[in-house]
């Protein structure tokens, strides 16, 4: 499976104290642990299980996601707009692997 | 690998497990508040949020869950929940759980949030395994829970 690629959206600037919109996405199979392959043996679980996003080393939103959540996990979020800073994006997966973005804000 | 996950999680069984052998204790409070029309699907609900936190939530119209009535692929049915909250460090939205009672694992997601950086509207899209109602309950900072359900019926099983 190749390396699964995460993708954000946010607005090019936001006004200062106005909520913006955050459309996030990672392509990954989200596999449940409940699926069984074709000689019967159970395939393992392993789904990205937190998404993280800090705004100027702040965690200002986090997800725990469990098995429900569909593969490719879509989340979209509002934040309040501060001050222009550093927007950070981290998706973990079932053993510790992490995949991150990062996005410099305009907040003008 | 699916035992461990039966573990850790909440699992279909012991939801029904619990409903079932409640039913009997519940029999007794049902004849009581039969007058006031409460629909068995809301004590159903009631009962399996008390059994996964310990608190008993209030119907709210403050939480606002968004999910189409049917939808025909269960692997990806779109979900959108907003909750009005002014969000003050006095007055916010710690959380928000969404179950799926019906799914052989109930817990689907829990959002986050914190007072002045981020506000309770989220969309994402969950897996469902048959027709029924999801719940979405929302934390308050002062401890109350919000509950607010749609039911949807989906045509494939996206559990499988």
């Amino acid at each position: 499976m190749p390396a699964p690629t995460p993708r954000v959206q946010v607005p090019a600037s936001v006004a200062k104290g106005a909520l913006f919109p955050i459309k996030t996405l990672i392509d990954h199979p989200m596999e449940t642990g409940l699926r069984r392959d074709a000689n019967g043996q159970p395939i393992p679980r392993k789904i990205i299980n937190e998404f993280v996003c800090r705004y100027d080393g702040a965690v200002v939103f986090r997800v725990e996601l469990h098995e429900a959540v569909s593969a490719n996990p879509y989340i979209e979020f509002a934040l309040r707009a501060t001050k222009s800073g550093r927007l950070d994006f981290v998706w973990t997966e079932d053993g510790g692997a992490v995949f991150a973005l990062k996005h410099d804000l305009v907040v003008a | 690998m699916v035992e461990k996950t039966s573990a850790t999680g909440v699992t279909r069984r012991t939801v029904l497990g619990t409903i079932v052998g409640g039913g009997a204790g519940l029999a007794t409070g049902r004849l009581s508040t039969q007058g006031l029309a409460a629909p068995a699907a809301i004590d159903e609900a009631v009962a399996l949020v008390q059994e996964l936190t310990g608190k008993t939530p209030t119907v709210s119209d403050r939480v606002r869950l968004s999910m189409p009535a049917h939808f025909a692929n269960g692997y990806t049915v779109p979900l959108t929940l907003t909750v009005a909250s002014p969000m003050t460090d006095a007055d916010h939205v710690r959380r928000v759980i969404v179950l799926a009672p019906r799914n052989p694992i109930v817990t689907v997601a829990s959002f986050h949030f914190v007072p002045l950086r981020s506000e309770p509207r989220i969309a994402t899209r969950i897996r469902l395994a048959e027709a029924q109602d999801v719940l979405a309950l929302a934390e308050m900072n002062d401890g109350a829970l919000l509950m607010a359900r749609m039911h949807v019926d989906v045509a494939t099983n996206g559990c499988e």
